[in-house]
């Protein structure tokens, strides 16, 4: 090894152990001795440099190692033709065929490419355009690009769109009866259950709901809740981070029902978790909680609220504890 | 009276030089615990006003343990006031860079830093698919899904000091690559 990499890897074994929760004061003297080796300090500032980077970077590091690697990625996303097939299948295929020859071929649409995670797994897209989308566990959507416009369909999930400006074609989410224009911005989509959620964390988005005369316009830090099929929104200011607490791991709460945190909970793991006892789903909830594994996170919520958890052969009940002081 | 005090203030100004003379050492030490340079400055500042702010010095047994022990135990506030926010949270904020607390909206950043720091990023992320299989589960495991060593231990049912060994090498192997 070479001086150079001897003292790399002599920073890097210091600052791994430096990191070890145990460190004490004999580290840190045996670790001070250490730095007035020639070429240590130096050395030892490259591997923390690195090592902060990693730290900043983590997530978006770890979402594109979710993705797997192009060449897999473009073999597993299959595409649906939905909008052609119902309409003018036959037509469609052979148009399909004449895209490589015709001249207008860019201008016959493209197939619908389908987005997909499983219970507790994250995914980062980069689309074409420069756009970001990052969805979150248990999420379905599909993306289309056409000469007038970006499309995007949420058929169920989360994702966090971040979207790149392009005035000539604009970004248009399609989320049960809604539809989200976009100029350039980013905010967080969510639909589950028949209920949706636009919340914006910067630029402008413009919401159109079946129904609703004009499209509403929402700033950052708003936050629209519909519910599809029903007449009418709702729109709040809320802490915007807070909703795409996902991203980093964290479910954020704030006077929460137990029935919602379960219906998120039960999009991460296999194994349900079913309510049980008159209104123990209206129990309400705030705070913080770290996705990390199921039972630890029920440990916590039973800890943290007046309820018990029974585990049985395929779910895991929480039930209301019936002499709650009040 | 006059000697007992000039006796602690030259304790003082004892710990106060051989502060000035580790300060940098300090800083180095710190921030490989809270993953941050810019924090650790901080800090090692905080350190300085309570030494400056100390009332009588005593003789010191080993002052530079002391230092040691001061900043340990100002780091422990910090990281008690921001009660469990830490690792992830940071990385939020700092990765996507708009502060959006409340009606503050940040511009987005010019297209050349972003286009730059898009590069940047898939430099890191290929560094780490090319690090062996092993290595880069340890990596993976401790530094982007923040398991502790003995964590990480248990999950690739190795010992803690393999995984010490793994890490150290990811980061090594990461810094030539990247630097």
């Amino acid at each position: 090894m070479s001086r150079s990499a001897q003292h790399l890897q002599e920073a890097a074994d210091w600052l791994t152990r430096l990191q070890r929760p145990e460190v004490d004061e004999t580290d840190w003297l045996a670790f001070d001795a250490w730095l007035n080796e020639p070429g240590a300090q130096e050395a030892y500032d490259a591997i923390q440099a690195v090592d902060e980077e990693i730290f900043q970077r983590g997530s978006a590091v770890r979402g594109e190692l979710a993705v797997p690697r192009r060449a897999v990625a473009a073999k597993r996303a299959f595409t649906i033709d939905w909008r052609w097939l119902g309409g003018l299948g036959a037509a469609a295929a052979a148009a399909a065929v004449a895209i490589v020859v015709a001249p207008w071929g860019e201008l016959l649409p493209q197939p619908d490419t389908l987005y997909t995670t499983g219970k507790g797994e994250n995914r980062a897209v980069q689309l074409a355009d420069g756009s970001h989308i990052d969805l979150n566990t248990d999420s379905h959507l599909s993306v289309r690009f056409d000469k007038e416009a970006r499309r995007v369909t949420v058929h169920d999930g989360q994702a966090l769109f971040d979207v790149a400006h392009d005035t000539a074609r604009p970004f248009l989410i399609t989320a049960g009866d809604e539809t989200v224009r976009v100029v350039g911005t980013k905010f967080d989509v969510r639909r589950r259950d028949g209920q949706l959620t636009v919340t914006v964390l910067r630029g402008l988005v413009e919401v159109s709901t079946d129904g609703e005369e004009s499209p509403v316009r929402l700033r950052p830090g708003q936050m629209l809740e519909h519910v599809e099929g029903a007449n009418g929104i709702v729109v709040r200011n809320v802490a915007a981070e807070d909703q795409v607490g996902w991203r980093s791991g964290r479910l954020v709460y704030r006077d929460q029902s137990l029935g919602r945190i379960v219906s998120d909970m039960n999009h991460y793991f296999e194994r349900p978790l079913r309510l049980e006892g008159e209104n123990t789903a209206n129990l309400k909830f705030s705070g913080v909680l770290i996705v990390d594994g199921q039972d630890a996170m029920v440990r916590r919520l039973t800890s943290l609220m007046p309820i018990s958890a029974t585990p049985t052969d395929d779910s895991i009940v929480l039930r209301g504890k019936a002499s709650t002081p009040n | 009276m006059g000697d007992l005090l000039s006796v602690a203030d030259s304790d003082k100004a004892a710990l106060l030089g051989l502060y000035e003379e580790k300060r940098a050492n300090l800083v180095r030490f710190f921030a490989a615990r809270l993953g941050s340079r810019a924090e650790a400055e901080d800090l090692i500042q905080d350190l300085y006003l309570k030494i400056s702010g100390m009332e009588a010095v005593g003789p010191i047994d080993n002052p530079s343990a002391l230092l040691h022990r001061m900043g340990q135990n100002l780091m422990l506030d910090r990281l008690r006031s921001q009660k469990r926010s830490g690792t992830r949270d940071n990385d939020w904020r700092s990765v996507n860079t708009t502060s959006f607390a409340g009606q503050e909206v940040a511009d987005e950043p010019a297209a050349d830093e972003v286009v730059a720091g898009r590069q940047r990023l898939k430099a890191l992320v290929e560094a780490v698919e090319d690090l062996p299989e092993k290595t880069r589960q340890a990596f993976q495991l401790h530094k982007l899904d923040g398991h502790s060593h003995v964590e990480t231990a248990k999950r690739m049912g190795i010992s803690v000091s393999t995984v010490e060994k793994h890490i150290s090498s990811a980061l090594k192997t990461l810094t030539r690559r990247l630097r």
